[in-house]
């Protein structure tokens, strides 16, 4: 499904940020990467979807068979991946419904697919929202614009729901949320979740893994992947941090 | 001395004059007038060419009267090169007005409005223009207000030629405010300027200015705007913003914020920003599927109707948000 071969990253002044990560998500699959704050954890997403803060060094990024890398950003998007940052970006005055109308369309146009009917698109998004228990004040509201930071994750996960990816890459989902936030994001995520999706979850806490069960844990320091392993491997940095890593 | 005799003492706006410090002088043909003034007023202090132009040329005056407490909508146009309208809106009145363009596309056109304001009176004023081809239009504003009373000044420019918009606002009762957003949506050769001298005269007085611009091709826009707080005006509060948007290479804008102030308990800010499209809204919409020529037009839209949404449910704002496409 997603095939992240050997990919080393740069940003403007030459620093590399990725320096050789290898990752293989099959559909049905729930992939935590967890590491220190400065490892590439949130570079890793931007990379994949081509934000062009970052030039790729070296390496490929497959999504069923397609190189991501060779594709318009849009078109990367509109193919199935979805990426949240770990803070989303507020545009004040693009009206978030409009806006998610907008991206929708956009995907169906690509795929060749006609625009979706006003009535079916308010019944689409009335269900996603009242999954994630969102009120009726996110519709009339610009994209994120004045949101709070538990807000904007919930917004982001709306997103998701509405677009319907393949591979979803989650930066901090968890964090700036409360425990009953938490509780609707991640239940949010394991709904739009299928065995022919799969999900790229970053974070620092185990609480998020605790609601979503990971395929894999991946521990990901100076730019690689340095250890992988199940669900047990989340526990266990929970307990003992990074250093033992090393040590090993 | 009238009008005639004073513009003939101003002569034509030079380079140097510092009300005309942006705009292409130069274009400006030189008029010929009538051997008599019409209208007999002083403007022995008048320091404006383009607030004289319309009188010396014997413009015809349109009068309004707003009656105290009274609520009036109205529509503006002159249908001549010159116009000159007088509107006194009376105490507690509430007054909307949209002014109209004039059509005729002769070499210049020159309006001028007075604006008399009573005490609380509450006053909008805008324009939003459809696109035109009129190459050189000026229309000048002098507004006085009374204690406690509200103006709010709105336009949007898309025009092809080059205008020139200058206020000279008074503030004269405690209380008054008086608030200013403006969009220039410019490409080709076109060109904009705004001047403004906006006086505190009285305690407690308020005035915004925000002055917005999406400049394409080699289009310039100018924003020269004063603050005058005078001796006596505690409490008074002044902001002044101009946000540019540059589009191309050969678009550019100019900006000259000037405060005078002649009292300590006073607050006044200004702020200019110059750039491009925000890199990272541009890339969260990309990232969500939306081609990049779409999510440029949905960042250009949200930046013009901004300027406006901050304004109360009104006449106004309903027609600049319309032209900007929104309903």
């Amino acid at each position: 499904m997603l095939s992240i071969k050997n990919l080393k990253a740069s940003i403007e002044d030459g620093t590399q940020i990725l320096k050789g990560i290898n990752l293989e998500v099959k559909p049905g699959e729930v992939h935590a990467i967890m590491g220190p704050n400065g490892s590439g954890k949130s570079t890793l997403s931007k990379v994949i979807m081509g934000h062009p803060a970052y030039k790729v060094d070296d390496g490929s990024v497959e999504l069923d068979g397609k190189n991501l890398l060779e594709m318009e950003i849009c078109d990367r998007a509109n193919s199935g991946l979805f990426i949240s940052t770990q803070y989303p970006t507020e545009i004040p005055g693009v009206n978030n419904v409009e806006f998610l109308k907008m991206a929708l369309n956009s995907k169906r146009a690509y795929l060749g697919q006609p625009e979706i009917g006003d009535d079916e698109f308010k019944k689409l998004i009335d269900e996603k929202m009242a999954l994630l228990e969102m009120d009726e004040r996110y519709r009339d509201r610009g994209v994120n614009d004045g949101y709070s930071g538990g807000e904007k994750k919930r917004n982001e996960i709306l997103q998701m729901a509405i677009l319907d990816p393949k591979v979803s890459f989650l930066d901090e989902t968890d964090s700036g949320l409360d425990i009953d936030a938490l509780r609707i994001v991640a239940n949010g995520i394991n709904h739009i979740m299928s065995p022919e999706k799969a999900v790229i979850l970053v974070t620092h806490y185990q609480r998020l893994l605790d609601y979503i069960k990971p395929t894999y844990v991946h521990v990901l320091r100076h730019g690689k992947i340095i250890l992988s392993g199940g669900p047990e491997l989340a526990l266990k940095l929970e307990e003992q941090g990074y250093d033992w890593i090393e040590e090993k | 001395m009238d009008a005639i005799t004073r513009i003939k003492q101003l002569g034509m706006p030079r380079k140097n004059d510092e009300l005309w410090t942006f705009f292409p002088v130069a274009k400006i043909p030189a008029p010929e007038f009538p051997d008599v003034c019409a209208c007999e007023e002083d403007f022995s202090k008048e320091t404006d060419f383009a607030a004289l132009l319309p009188i010396a040329q014997n413009a015809r005056t349109m009068v309004q009267n707003i009656a105290d407490g009274s609520e009036e909508m109205a529509l503006l146009k002159c249908n001549n090169d010159f116009g000159r309208t007088v509107l006194n809106v009376g105490k507690g009145a509430k007054a909307s007005f949209e002014i109209l363009d004039n059509k005729v596309a002769h070499s210049v056109s020159a309006e001028r409005f007075d604006i008399n304001v009573g005490e609380g009176a509450d006053v909008e004023i805008f324009f939003a223009n459809p696109a035109n081809d009129l190459p050189l239009t000026f229309r000048h504003f002098r507004i006085t207000q009374a204690a406690g009373s509200q103006v709010r000044f709105s336009a949007i420019e898309r025009g092809n030629g080059i205008s020139r918009v200058s206020i000279d606002g008074f503030l004269q009762g405690p209380g008054a405010h008086f608030e200013i957003r403006t969009l220039n949506m410019l490409g080709g050769t076109a060109e904009s300027h705004h001047r403004l001298h906006i006086y505190h005269e009285s305690p407690e007085t308020t005035s915004t200015q925000l002055s917005r611009n999406l400049l394409d091709g080699s289009s310039r826009a100018s924003y020269d705007g004063s603050v005058i707080v005078g001796a006596n005006c505690t409490k008074a509060n002044s902001g002044q913003l101009v946000n540019t948007i540059l589009l191309s290479e050969d678009s550019s804008v100019s900006v000259k914020p000037v405060l005078k102030i002649y009292h300590d308990d006073v607050e006044c800010t200004h702020g200019n920003t110059v750039g491009e499209l925000d890199a990272e809204q541009m890339f969260y919409l990309v990232s969500r599927g939306i081609p990049k020529e779409t999510a440029k037009k949905m960042l250009i839209s949200s930046f013009a109707k901004e300027t406006f949404y901050p304004l109360s449910d009104s006449p106004a704002k309903k027609r600049l948000l319309q032209v900007l496409g929104n309903g």
